[in-house]
């Protein structure tokens, strides 16, 4: 496999923009990607798309927007993890050596469905029985407390983190901070999750233009490589489950570490899947950046927030930068390059060397998650 | 024409009987008290809930309806206050460990106050929303034991 960097990121500040297309709200995101990469349209090999609840052909009415069209365009759902499977698809592209140059897509409008909890599949027996998102993290959330002590006012400190990041960065949906006692007395949404544990919905989107050795040297003097590229999906069930261990994520980390030959302690700055609080807290045990029962501490300790040792979701993460499911893993993956280039602005970690980013989701029944994906990338 | 539409619509909220969204999951049994229906693979004896098609242990497509326990404890919970329409909000849902080893999500109808991770329940069926025509929408259930 050939070393793979990445030579142009795109992103639009994330929100809602109920008037555009789809395409409307992709374009920009891609036309950004490919200016700064400095490639010719003509270059461009592949494009693939990720987006949950996008319809057919987005990744095409995107690109015809552009009038570049022609080449090998796919579209990939994967859930929450639609566009960072679409990297990962992209990313064996160039790697194999199939492909120099591709483009790789996330985006999503969630406005179309005005609001509420997420659509979910009704075929999934347990959707047909009232399950929904903000549920299934509220029984992991519920069993954690239980299990290792934590309050459900220590669990909103990972919101306060949140927006103290997102209020940085311009392109977060929510760019406002909020107290402890606002996010305790906000509406009750899935207990133990008030209205501001839980991820906006909103609309967005984000590219990536990626590139063999070759074509990044010429472009950029340092460009920023892909070290790991993973993709895992849940382990099936219908027994029990300790639902306070992130099992697949906890799974994809320990490849994707061996791939990029790097340990939790080599990581400066993460963008992890933090749809509610406690997934953040979940996954800082998955990654290995605390033992288990240890989340909480490592929180407070102040080391995942800016100007700590681990800086966890600088963007503000699903909880104030949005998630607009397809899109997510694009632009986290985006905030992980600029962050290494060191161009990320006020929400910048200074020094940043090696970043991951992961997307997991998709509530099935009888997995821990549908999929995951977990990038590792290196300047 | 309209008003013929509207008496129709009337005429079936006049008639709304209850139904169950998932009607092969519970069976009524001796004395009217109900069964939670599952699968046994003929070929491994693997538990499924529904019922599964195919093992999902050794893939035999030869799979028994059984009655699965209706007894277990609750792993976690959560009272659910935002939900697509249809459902009556708040309501507690949780993921029951059967006693068979199996874990099913389901409806608790128990108080707020007396909801607890591990506390023990027994299957019942009650109503956890209202349909299209205002019909009662039912299920299996879990009540404090």
């Amino acid at each position: 496999m050939r070393d793979v960097f990445v030579i142009g990121t795109g992103l639009i500040p994330f929100g809602k923009y109920p008037d555009k297309t789809l395409a409307e709200i992709g374009w920009p995101a891609v036309k950004e990607a490919i200016v700064e990469s400095g490639v010719p349209p003509k270059s461009i090999e592949a494009v693939y798309c990720g987006t949950a609840l996008g319809g057919m052909l987005a990744g095409q009415r995107v690109m015809k927007s552009l009038g570049i069209t022609g080449m090998s365009i796919i579209n990939i759902e994967n859930a929450c993890s639609s566009s960072s499977s679409a990297l990962a698809e992209a990313w064996t592209s160039v790697a194999s050596g199939r492909h120099d140059v591709v483009v790789v897509i996330g985006v999503e409008k969630l406005t179309k469905f005005g609001g509420g909890t997420l659509p979910l599949e009704r075929e999934d027996w347990e959707v047909n029985q009232g399950m929904v998102m903000p549920a299934l993290y509220a029984m992991r959330a519920r069993r954690y407390m239980h299990d290792y002590g934590l309050t459900a006012r220590q669990l909103g400190e990972v919101s306060v983190k949140a927006h103290e990041h997102g209020a940085l960065n311009p392109n977060a949906q929510i760019r406002k901070r909020v107290t402890i006692d606002e996010v305790m007395a906000s509406r009750p949404v899935a207990d133990p999750f008030t209205l501001w544990h839980c991820c906006p919905t909103g609309d967005g989107a984000a590219a990536l233009v990626i590139a063999s050795a070759d074509v990044a040297r010429k472009q950029k003097a340092q460009p920023v490589r892909v070290a790991a590229s993973e993709v895992t999906s849940g382990i099936y069930t219908n027994g029990y489950r300790d639902m306070t261990w992130a099992e697949l994520t906890a799974r994809g980390a320990k490849h994707a570490y061996e791939m990029a030959g790097v340990g939790p302690k080599d990581i400066d700055v993460a963008e992890i899947h933090d749809a509610f609080t406690i997934a953040e807290l979940m996954y800082y045990e998955a990654f290995g950046f605390c033992e288990r029962g240890g989340a909480y501490g490592l929180l407070s300790s102040g080391a995942t927030s800016l100007g700590g040792d681990i800086v966890v979701n600088p963007s503000g993460g699903l909880l104030s930068r949005g998630h607009p499911v397809g899109a997510t893993g694009a632009a986290q993956a985006v905030e992980i390059v600029r962050q290494l280039e060191g161009r990320a602005g006020k929400h910048q970690v200074e020094g940043a060397k090696v970043g991951l980013a992961h997307a997991t989701g998709g509530g099935i029944a009888g997995l821990d998650h549908g999929a995951c994906s977990i990038h590792v990338f290196a300047r | 024409m309209s008003q013929a539409v509207d008496l129709a619509v009337h005429h079936d909220l006049a008639n709304a009987e209850p139904r169950f969204v998932a009607p092969a999951l519970v069976e009524s049994g001796a004395a009217g008290a109900p069964r939670l229906i599952g699968g046994r693979c003929a070929k491994c004896g693997a538990l499924s809930f529904p019922r599964a098609a195919v093992c999902t242990e050794c893939m035999s497509e030869e799979i028994e309806k059984t009655e699965l326990a209706g007894t277990g404890r609750v792993y976690s919970y959560s009272m659910v206050h935002q939900a697509p329409k249809g459902w009556s909000v708040p309501y507690a849902l949780g993921y029951v460990d059967l006693t068979d080893k199996v874990r099913v999500l389901a409806h608790i109808d128990v108080p707020e106050s007396a909801l607890a991770i591990d506390m023990p329940v027994r299957l019942s069926v009650g109503r956890v929303g209202t349909g299209p025509a205002g019909e009662p929408l039912m299920s299996y259930t879990f009540v404090q034991a």
